[in-house]
């Protein structure tokens, strides 16, 4: 403590050697918080170490190429065949289905929130996208199942009611508050002088939109749009409740009233009947790596377009 | 382009992301609406006695001295629709009536016996019976009114017989009047027909061993092994649907060859015209209220109460505990690991490649499917990491939360990050300016400062825990199960028994208000935390910014 009487010729600060235990413990203290942090890095080695090794045995034996190009999925036969490209479709196909539907929505509910109501209008319409946001994914899940089903079945007379559409309409919904707001966020950083020229120049809002602010942020809402696809593709319960899980690739390409399964809903089906020490797991595994894979390259795609938004943002 | 043109354009585009938030609002009322419709009925309903007699046997809960009142009343309304059924059964069932013939004669000949009659006296008495059984017998097993009647005349004839006054063979007399009055009301070419149509009516009435009934078993039938047959309809619309069964019986039938079958439904008591069963169909839907005596309940209990026969009987009470509880203890990982992390992230931290990594692992695992941290939680904790630590290596409570720690640590760092970044400079620097160390200055100053902001993220962490079902599948959820007694248990959760009773049996689709009040109890339990998350975020926001 430094009393009244205290030397006024030192320095305030303490040196390393007047204060040794105080320097120890402030680098010490650093390096455990720093290894704290680092947890978060080592979660995601751990989670790609161990789902990798544990899909070895199974490439070991059975191979990639099969396993990237068959179409049969028959892990419970004598002959087991792992064929995971019929799953690998049915991921991408019914979350490329979701973003048909939830892209233009998400867009024109960004330009919505961020351009055309007022801060209050805005403070009621943004609780509903955060509610659609905290719905946990099984009680989407159960809507498919118990309401959406029956109705589109009597509705349309589709032979099943959980079908790929069915899935790819709730994914939608799910995307949807992703998209929203990290389009909005990049539509909103735009400022004011891009539109305030477009307008001045007679442009309506419409050809201000279209023509100026969306290619402006495209950065942003190209990321909008991958992380949506993300949030798809690794979505579990409604399509395992959703889709039907007939390991099928739609036939023609274009009918989504057909049954479709896809990578999660078989980790999530078989997992229980796939006992341990056998391909079926490892191969479990090894669709699990496909994923994990198929959301890195997305996940820095994103970050890609993220950082490029922001670099766009900056200098304007 | 047209001025005219443009303009219509811009209004439609206008009009067009007005439509797509109302989309939203739609859909948001569409996905809730049903929950909140039919989740609300496993609390709120019309309860009948069968409802409170549950209760009592079941959960040990009742004013017994005023319910016993309440049976002995509906009981005497139920009274009725017994007797209006032995009677019919009466004419109708042949089997039963040839075996009571049998047995009159038989307990009869016993009687003689002990009476200690002469020996031609005894011998004659048992040939008479016996011709009596035999014409009785002759008369259930026809279908001709004609010689129905005859018989029955001639067994009648020896009603006044001094040898049969007081003695059981008296019955035979009773069984041929009623067998005779019964006969002359049906169709006897179709007496099958009946059967199969009474014991339809019964089942609905009454129950069966797998399905519950409208009035549940009759007194004195055994005891039935399952809770949920044991009685009758316990909730009002329930009793309805069993109402409209009864009273409508329907048929699949084709209308025309090679189309699929229609439902048709015709009313039931047409099937009993004329006989002693049709004023059943009236009595019941008249006495409904008499026989179940409904009343408005609040059932709070659902929340508390186990389930009986996979969620026929009861309520949630173990899976929102199982919810509480693998959310608890993954918050007590979770939340000091993010705080932690978020500290260094924004105190310590410079840009940097260290830094670089750092966000590129936090983003990463954000992105990571549900699923995938289900196989890393079953491969690292549960198969790898407990034997390592000496535990069981089985699915539990630990390894679903500590794989939903993992899971949540980047929502937890964000939130946290943002909290931390919020506390004004000012603050810090006059921390500093006074003296105190960095470390000081964060527990004693921004770390306060920071603490409804770190809240927030802790609640929307707690939602995230509660309502991920993926990860849990493998690592610590089960559909059934006791009520874990330790952290080394798997337990129940609202999202997995959400899940398994959407996809569930056919028991669970005949309790649709038990179905939607688990997953509405979950989605009320989320919406909440967020609410209390979004209240708490905006207050911090307002007080930060008022300095």
């Amino acid at each position: 403590m430094l009393g009244p009487s205290a030397d006024r010729r030192r320095p305030l600060a303490l040196t390393p050697g007047e204060d040794l235990v105080g320097f120890i413990a402030s680098y010490l203290g650093r390096a455990v918080l720093f290894l704290i942090t680092a947890t978060s890095v080592l979660a995601v080695l751990l989670i790609l170490l161990f789902v990798i090794l544990r899909s070895t045995p199974f490439l070991r034996e059975f191979g990639v190429r099969e396993f990237l190009t068959s179409r049969v999925w028959r892990p419970t036969a004598d002959e087991p065949v792992f064929g995971a490209l019929t799953l690998i479709v049915g991921s991408l196909y019914v979350s490329i289905a979701a973003l048909l539907f939830a892209v233009p929505v998400g867009i024109l509910a960004a330009v919505f929130l961020s351009d055309i109501v007022s801060w209050k209008i805005r403070n009621v319409a943004k609780p509903v996208v955060e509610i659609l946001a905290a719905i946990p994914s099984v009680a989407y899940g159960f809507f498919a199942v118990l309401v959406l089903a029956p109705w589109m079945q009597r509705r349309f007379g589709f032979s099943t009611g959980t079908n790929a559409l069915n899935a790819s309409m709730i994914l939608a919904v799910m995307a949807l508050p992703t998209i929203i707001s990290v389009a909005e966020d990049a539509i909103s950083a735009l400022g004011r002088e891009l539109r305030e020229a477009s307008y001045s120049l007679g442009a309506t809002r419409l050809e201000t939109m279209v023509k100026v602010v969306i290619p402006a942020a495209h950065s942003g809402i190209i990321a909008a749009v991958v992380l949506g696809m993300m949030r798809a593709i690794g979505e579990t319960m409604v399509v395992w409740m959703a889709s039907g899980n007939a390991t099928q690739i739609p036939h023609p390409w274009w009918d989504l009233s057909q049954s479709i399964r896809t990578m999660t809903a078989t980790i999530a089906g078989e997992m229980g009947e796939a006992p341990e020490g056998m391909a079926h797991r490892s191969a479990l595994f090894a669709v699990g790596v496909v994923l994990l894979l198929m959301t890195f390259v997305l996940n820095i795609v994103s970050e890609y377009f993220l950082s490029r938004a922001k670099k766009a943002t900056g200098k304007s | 382009m047209n001025l005219g043109i443009r303009r219509t354009l811009d209004r439609v585009f206008t009009g067009l992301t007005g439509a797509s938030i109302v989309l939203l609002m739609l859909v948001l009322v569409a996905v809730l609406g049903p929950m909140i419709y039919r989740g609300s009925g496993a609390v709120l309903f019309g309860g009948t006695i069968e409802f409170r007699k549950m209760q009592r046997d079941l959960f040990n809960r009742a004013d017994r001295a005023a319910l016993e009142a309440e049976i002995a009343e509906a009981d005497r309304a139920r009274q009725v629709v017994y007797d209006m059924i032995d009677r019919f059964k009466k004419g109708i069932d042949i089997a039963t009536m040839s075996s009571e013939a049998r047995e009159i004669n038989r307990e009869y000949g016993r009687e003689l016996r002990y009476r200690d009659v002469a020996s031609e006296e005894y011998t004659e008495a048992r040939e008479v019976a016996r011709i009596i059984r035999d014409k009785l017998e002759e008369a259930f097993s026809s279908q001709d009114i004609a010689l129905i009647r005859a018989n029955v005349a001639e067994v009648l004839a020896q009603k006044d017989e001094a040898r049969f006054k007081g003695t059981v063979a008296e019955r035979f007399f009773s069984l041929a009047t009623d067998f005779l009055d019964a006969a002359e009301h049906i169709d006897l070419s179709h007496y099958h027909d009946y059967l199969v149509a009474l014991d339809e009516v019964e089942v609905i009435l009454f129950g069966s061993i797998e399905h519950p009934g409208l009035l549940g078993p009759r007194p004195n039938q055994s005891a039935r092994p399952l809770a949920m047959t044991s009685y009758g309809a316990t909730r009002w619309d329930r009793a309805q649907a069993l109402l409209d069964r009864l009273l409508w019986a329907e048929k699949w039938v084709e209308k025309e060859p090679g189309q699929p079958l229609v439902k048709a439904r015709s009313p039931r008591a047409a099937l009993f015209h004329d006989t002693a069963l049709e004023p059943l169909f009236a009595y019941v839907p008249e006495h409904l209220n008499e026989m179940l005596r409904p009343r408005f309940t609040v059932y709070w209990q659902f929340f508390i109460d186990d389930n009986f026969d996979s969620h026929y009987f009861g309520g949630v009470g173990p899976e929102i505990i199982g919810t509480l509880l693998i959310t608890v203890v993954g918050m007590l990982f979770v939340v000091p690991l993010g705080v932690i992390s978020a500290a260094y992230l924004v105190e310590c931290a410079s840009e940097g490649p260290i830094m670089r990594i750092l966000r590129m692992s936090i983003n990463t695992l954000a992105g990571v499917p549900s699923i995938v941290f289900g196989l890393f939680g079953l491969a690292f904790f549960v198969l790898f990491l407990f034997p390592k630590l000496g535990f069981e290596p089985k699915a539990c409570i630990l390894a679903a939360s500590l794989t939903l720690a993992v899971l949540t640590l980047p929502v937890m760092i964000r939130a946290s990050e943002e909290a931390i970044r919020t506390v004004p400079r000012s603050y810090k620097e006059g921390s500093l300016a006074l003296g105190a160390s960095r470390f000081r200055t964060f527990v004693t100053v921004t770390f306060p400062a920071a603490l409804p902001g770190i809240l927030t993220g802790v609640i929307l962490s707690l939602s995230r825990i509660a309502g991920e079902t993926a990860p849990i599948l493998f690592t610590g959820a089960v559909a059934m199960g006791p009520v874990p007694k330790s952290i080394f248990d798997p337990t129940r959760t609202l999202s997995y028994g959400s899940y398994d009773m959407a996809v569930g049996d056919r028991l669970a689709m005949m309790v649709p208000h038990n179905q939607y009040g688990m997953v509405l109890t979950l989605i009320v339990l989320i919406l909440v935390l967020n609410a209390v998350a979004i209240v708490l975020r905006s207050r911090v926001f307002k007080k930060l910014k008022g300095h």
